[in-house]
């Protein structure tokens, strides 16, 4: 377990950022207890200073998890947003879209997003904006990135897709064992 | 009653202030050299004893130089001005190592060519007044605000005489970085060509030692032959005070957002605010009623006149 450096704060504060934007200040700047986050065998955990404190004392290879896992660095540098971020995500998030009961299932299996499912959209999405998916009782399914603008979804077909898929909370189940 | 006794008697509970040794006293640095030789026999039999007289003597002859100095009182009491001092301390950083001559600068010093310093400003007979001879307002950029100049009689038909001006001016600059990129360039591989070459071999063995199948693990290891070292890697201590490190990462957060601003202001324009205030263009499309701005500052106008008419028709 260590700090970032700043390389790797840099890329995890851009990827973050695409979703919450400015309120990642919210994540850093908290007022109830400082919050930090840890790298452990390439996982990023956004851990309670308390919680790290502790979690010092206990030796590397011992050491599963910490705090939430926000994601993990690959083996080039990139960072993968894990579906256990969705908690902080989905209460910062900027942009939102929600869906509809029947897109659901496709969306919790992995597929992407299309017109046909979209209940609502936060209005002027722009392209290529990373958004967090709820369902039409506002729980949140996922995230992913939008393909168009909320302007150019009016004149697609029903078919088109509309958020690219990147997590959902079925891969609780389908990558259990990879996850954490 | 002779109170002289008892002066004495307390007199003579205190040492003398006076010191029988020679010192080299310093009062600017307040610094005392004791240089006489080390009296064998008190130094053997108590250590202690002879090393504090020493300092206290060494004291006392520095006190009783800064008691001779000038006195004059101020409102935090009597002041006395140290001198200047006069031991030369050693120099605690070795002498900088002297810049790499430019390629002008050896042709000078071989010529015998003395650099003269031109002055920022010079005077404009114009204006009457001391301008910068370059930069802002400066002379050099006279000939591109002119309201009238002469072209030479071979001119193109398009010859803008200020544009003219300002790409000579511009190649000027350009030529000058060229060649201070150059005298970079050759100051850097004129630094210690023999370290250089050094480093160079060391390198070149280090990637052959380990270019065999086994990359280098079962090679016949020579005599005095070192274990390649790679890069240590240095990272945070994990218990940095959170406070340093919530500050750290608002500061690279900070630093995303300036680079990041250029493109937000470019959304800002479209109307899609990034800064989380109000989304002009949504803004506009709702009190529009989705007419768009134009729209919208016609009927503005038109419910001025209107108003008007109203009252004018009461």
């Amino acid at each position: 377990m260590r700090p970032l450096t700043e390389e790797e704060t840099k890329t995890l504060f851009t990827k973050l950022a695409n979703y919450i934007g400015k309120n990642l200040t919210q994540l850093i700047d908290r007022s109830d207890e400082d919050y930090c986050f840890r790298l452990h065998k390439d996982r990023v955990f956004y851990v309670s200073e308390s919680a790290m404190r502790l979690a010092i004392s206990v030796a590397r290879p011992n050491l599963i998890s910490l705090g939430t896992c926000f994601g993990k660095f690959s083996k080039t540098g990139k960072f993968k947003l894990h579906i256990t971020a969705l908690d902080y995500l989905a209460q910062y998030a900027k942009y939102k879209v929600w869906i509809k009961p029947n897109g659901e299932m496709p969306f919790l299996y992995g597929n992407h997003v299309v017109k046909a499912h979209l209940g609502r959209i936060t209005e002027d999405t722009p392209e290529h904006q990373g958004v967090v998916v709820y369902n039409m009782s506002d729980i949140p399914l996922g995230f992913g990135v939008t393909a168009r603008s909320t302007a150019d979804t009016r004149k697609l077909d029903p078919t088109a897709i509309l958020v690219f898929h990147q997590s959902d909370v079925g891969e609780y189940l389908r990558d259990e064992d990879t996850l954490f | 009653m002779d109170v002289s006794t008892l002066l004495q008697a307390q007199n003579d509970k205190f040492k003398s202030i006076e010191v029988d040794k020679e010192h080299e006293i310093d009062p600017g640095l307040l610094l005392v050299s004791d240089l006489n030789p080390i009296d064998a026999e008190a130094h053997e039999a108590n250590l202690e004893d002879h090393l504090q007289s020493t300092a206290r003597d060494g004291v006392q002859a520095l006190l009783a130089a800064l008691f001779s100095l000038p006195i004059h009182s101020s409102p935090d009491g009597p002041v006395a001005k140290l001198p200047a001092p006069t031991y030369e301390l050693p120099r605690a950083k070795p002498l900088p190592k002297p810049k790499p001559q430019t390629k002008w600068e050896r042709f000078a010093s071989a010529k015998g060519i003395q650099h003269s310093v031109k002055d920022k400003k010079v005077w404009d007979e114009e204006k009457q007044d001391w301008v910068n001879r370059w930069g802002r307002y400066g002379k050099n950029k006279e000939l591109e605000d002119q309201w009238l100049t002469e072209v030479p009689a071979n001119a193109d038909v398009d010859f803008d005489p200020a544009k003219d001006a300002k790409t000579k001016r511009k190649e000027v600059i350009a030529k000058n970085t060229k060649q201070r990129d150059a005298n970079l360039a050759r100051a850097q591989k004129a630094a210690d060509p023999k370290e250089s070459r050094k480093k160079e071999i060391e390198s070149t063995l280090q990637s052959t030692r380990k270019s065999t199948a086994s990359m280098g693990k079962f090679d016949k290891k020579l005599d005095g032959e070192k274990k390649i070292r790679g890069i240590k890697r240095k990272f945070e201590p994990a218990e940095v005070s959170a406070a340093n490190e919530r500050k750290s990462s608002l500061a690279i957060l900070a630093g995303l957002e300036g680079s990041s601003a250029k493109k937000a202001r470019r959304a800002e324009q479209d109307g899609q605010g990034a800064s989380d205030v109000v989304n002009v263009r949504k803004a506009v499309k709702f009190a529009s009623g989705g007419k768009g701005s134009h729209s919208l500052a016609r009927s503005a106008s038109t419910q001025k006149g209107k108003t008007s008419f109203k009252k004018g028709k009461r």
